[in-house]
């Protein structure tokens, strides 16, 4: 008989990645590589996931060297007692800011896409509530519904990208490159935070199993998640050509009212439901891990009790732009850019602190 | 009105009265006496305990022993012993004994046979059904094991039928079901081992486990557990499974109740660790996963593909009588542009002469539904089938004659309700009827959104039950090693493992044997 640990495995861990980064594909990060890299977004994130794959390897260099420690330990250890906090609440302050943008984004889509009528507070009230709940079970229920849900969600994707190519053309795609080499380089680099979630998994490595499934774990799912962006971003080019892609905010949604299935003429109605289970996965998680931050900030031992109060002020926070769908928008972008070198550098500092501590032996 | 709110409040902290009890100390310190050597004493101190006069079927046969030259008194209760046995074995053989020893086990020749000090131990055996021997001068009891319990015999199962498979149940004979395991179980492995666990009726449980294979650390936990309750009885299984499960107001069920002794004994085989009781044609089966309840026996006995169907149709079947009803109010209500046209036109002109808005009507039906099954359940056999004409008639085609409902819902609804008979078990059943309610609930108040949502709780709530530490979707989710016989079964032969969050001693319960060399 087992006694559960509250340990994943690298299943559930895969499972709770790549449905939380995945499911950017679907909100409006699409939007904002279009507008940026027209019909050469798929590469960008290409390009994105191989340029992170240098401060993710050195992150988990670090862990490395330090087993049975997580970021706060890592940082608080590497940095020193002031400024360590400092970057800690600084990662606080970003993740609740990811956290309430985001959720204000999903909130908007299944106001503006699905649900015109109702108030958006209750809306949201039921997204944060459901997640809420599911955050104060624990990581290793949230893994759990991750990966029991984990190949339904991944075969609704898989259908209603099938029917976007299938009603798409492929042609769209070219030219190859959009606007050029040079751009898909350069504005790669500096959208990188679109990966910068992996730095915040790392708060949860002394839940892991073990070390060496979690560095797997890592890689898969970051191949994974680029790939299935891409295809996603391809999709939708092929579907839409890159003028109008560009003016969809939310192209993932705007596909599965487009596409039809034999003699269903709408089925976005079909894929709505498997869309919502990964929405209250991602934010189930995302709660956790802020709950997980905030605890290790400010020494609150059982910090699965702020989940309830944190949802709240979420919502609260999450309603005070009154047109998300421009204002969050316009938001998003520049705090992308200012996240990309927190997540360049954080890591390499560690890195380099931790090569000057003598712990990291090349 | 505050004052009065609060006088009222008073009045009714003030009501309760103390009891009015009676001591019974007298009682429990003769009982845990000894007994003296003095036959007339004796006979006086369990005459008065037992009631021998008004208690009718309490006898006591004083009689003198010839062998021994001494006179002696014979107690037992004569509905629970079988008295062919006592004159047989234990009147005839001492009037007609012609040996030598001076002995009572040589005189007496019952095949079970103690020597009891306690008067409190002997009447535990007593009231077993054994007959005690009281000898004058001697300052023992003779505990002669000659109890027979009336009940009825083994029969077939009558829920949890199969037609491949064997056909026998448990009865309410802890003894005959006992044996029914060991008649599967051929091992010296297998130990029985008894609780009691209350304290007036003495109500005994039964623990088998294959001590070899279980975990030690579940085994104490489970009888931990058992030893906790402090109560005066504990009448059968059924009762024992709410004082000892985890979570006594959950919604999914975390002990298996089963009455077919195959499956008992397959569970035992993996390592699991099984209760039976007098009074319970059944076993309880623990720890329990989700998937304990949502297979069948039949499943393993069927051929593979054929048991595999049968799972795929269970699951079908469970997913529809969790969400038609509300899938259909969702899409009626909110999402109306996803039914074809010609659909959604059939639906609606059925619909215009309903009066009521279609959240009524379903709840209307489903209640309807229940009832009849709750009714039929109930119902005594002769009139029986006027239910099914009750309920098929006047509720479904009436009903809709009559425009309270559309036929559309009575089709949905008659679905759903058909389809909850697939899954089995009784526990999982009712889990499943009432969650559909919550589930009807939230898709009325927002469509699919609110669908989700709920089920997404439902499935928090799911995967972080625990069965004696046993995670409720193991070995899904957690993986462990195992069977993998989660949702749809493995070929025979590559079931090779017992559960690993079981944690038994001994993992592999089958050779490895490659799919060429089977097949000879």
């Amino acid at each position: 008989m087992e006694r559960s640990k509250g340990k994943i495995a690298t299943r559930e861990f895969i499972a709770i990645v790549i449905l939380t980064i995945g499911a950017k594909m679907t909100d409006d990060t699409p939007a904002i590589l279009y507008e940026k890299f027209s019909n050469a977004a798929w590469m960008a994130i290409i390009i994105i996931g191989i340029f992170s794959v240098i401060p993710i390897w050195l992150l988990i260099n670090v862990f490395n060297t330090y087993k049975e420690k997580n970021l706060i330990e890592i940082v608080l250890y590497l940095l020193g007692k002031p400024f360590g906090y400092f970057v800690l609440f600084c990662l606080l302050v970003i993740g609740s800011v990811a956290i309430t943008i985001d959720s204000s984004i999903y909130t908007d889509i299944v106001g503006t896409m699905y649900f015109t009528e109702t108030p958006t507070i209750v809306l949201y009230a039921i997204l944060m509530a459901t997640c809420a709940f599911g955050a104060k079970r624990g990581l290793e229920q949230i893994g759990s519904f991750a990966w029991s849900i984990l190949l339904w969600i991944k075969l609704s994707l898989f259908l209603a990208l099938l029917l976007t190519f299938f009603q798409g053309k492929l042609d769209f795609i070219f030219p190859l490159f959009g606007r050029g080499v040079d751009e898909i380089m350069h504005g790669g680099i500096s959208n990188l935070s679109i990966c910068a979630d992996f730095l915040f998994l790392t708060l949860i490595v002394p839940f892991a199993v073990n070390h060496a499934e979690f560095k797997k774990a890592i890689w898969i799912s970051l191949c994974i998640v680029t790939v299935e962006l891409a295809i996603a971003l391809i999709a939708f080019v092929a579907l839409f050509d890159y003028e109008p892609v560009k003016m969809l905010n939310y192209p993932f949604h705007e596909a599965i009212r487009y596409i039809r299935l034999e003699f269903l003429p709408n089925i976005e109605a079909l894929f709505f439901p498997f869309w919502l289970l990964a929405l209250f996965i991602r934010f189930s998680f995302y709660l956790y891990l802020i709950a997980l931050l905030f605890g290790g900030l400010f020494k609150i031992k059982d910090f699965e009790y702020l989940i309830p109060s944190l949802a709240t002020l979420f919502v609260l926070l999450g309603v005070i732009p009154e047109n998300p769908t421009f204002s969050i928008f316009h938001f998003r972008d520049p705090f992308l850019k200012i996240v990309t070198p927190v997540f360049l550098l954080l890591p390499c500092l560690l890195w380099v602190m931790s090569k000057i501590k003598g712990d990291i032996k090349v | 009105m505050y004052s009065l709110l609060k006088k009222m409040i008073n009045r009714k902290q003030q009501a309760p009265t103390p009891f009015i009890e009676k001591s019974s100390k007298e009682d429990i310190t003769l009982k845990k006496q000894c007994i003296t050597d003095k036959l007339n004493k004796t006979v006086d101190i369990f005459s008065h305990i037992y009631s021998v006069g008004k208690n009718n079927d309490v006898i006591f046969r004083k009689f003198h022993v010839q062998a021994l030259k001494k006179d002696a008194a014979l107690l037992f209760i004569n509905t629970i012993t079988d008295t062919d046995h006592i004159e047989e074995y234990i009147l005839k053989s001492i009037q007609q004994y012609s040996g030598t020893s001076q002995k009572v086990e040589d005189i007496v020749t019952t095949p079970g046979i103690k020597k009891v000090q306690v008067i409190e131990d002997v009447i535990i055996e007593i009231n077993k059904g054994n007959a005690a021997l009281f000898i004058d001068g001697e300052s023992v009891a003779y505990i002669l094991s000659v109890s027979n319990f009336q009940g009825r015999g083994i029969e077939k199962a009558e829920n949890e039928v199969v037609v491949k498979g064997p056909k026998e149940a448990f009865n309410e004979k802890a003894n005959t079901n006992i044996s029914l395991i060991r008649k599967k179980i051929k091992t010296e492995s297998l130990v029985v081992e008894s609780v009691t666990v209350s304290k007036r009726s003495k109500n005994e449980v039964y623990i088998l486990y294959l001590k070899d294979i279980v975990n030690e650390e579940l085994l104490s936990d489970v009888k931990e557990r058992l030893c906790m309750s402090d109560v005066d009885s504990i009448q059968n299984l059924s009762m024992l499974e709410q004082r000892i499960e985890d979570s006594t107001k959950s919604l999914f069920p975390t002990i298996l109740y089963t009455e077919r002794p195959d499956r008992a004994s397959s569970f035992l085989e993996d390592g699991y660790i099984v209760l039976l009781m007098d009074n319970s044609p059944a076993s309880l089966v623990l720890p329990a996963t989700f998937w304990s309840f949502f297979h069948t026996s039949e499943d393993h006995y069927l051929r593979f593909l054929y048991g595999n169907f049968t799972r795929a149709l269970r699951l079908l079947a469970m997913f529809i009588t969790l969400l038609i009803s509300a899938l259909y109010i969702a899409i009626t209500n909110y999402h109306a542009e996803m039914l074809p046209p010609d659909l959604l036109l059939a639906i609606s002109s059925t619909r215009e002469i309903v009066a009521f808005p279609a959240v009524v009507e379903v709840f209307l039906m489903e209640f309807a539904f229940e009832l009849i099954k709750e009714a039929g359940l109930r119902v005594p056999s002769p009139i029986g089938p006027t239910i099914g004409i009750v309920g098929a008639l006047i509720l479904g085609q009436a009903a809709v004659q009559a425009n309270l409902v559309s036929p559309i819902v009575v089709i949905v609804v008659a679905l759903g309700g058909l389809t909850s008979f697939a899954i089995g078990d009784l526990a999982l059943n009712f889990a499943v009827r009432l969650s559909r309610f919550f589930l009807i609930i939230s898709a009325s108040l927002f469509g699919l959104y609110g669908l989700t949502a709920m089920f997404s709780i439902g499935l928090f709530y799911l995967v972080s039950l625990r069965s004696f530490g046993v995670p409720y979707l193991a070995p899904m989710t957690p993986k462990y090693t195992s069977g993998k016989d989660t949702l749809f079964r493995r070929l025979i032969f590559h079931e090779m493992f017992r559960p690993g969050y079981l944690k038994p001693q001994d993992m592999k319960k089958a050779g490895e044997v490659s799919d060429g060399k089977k097949q000879g």
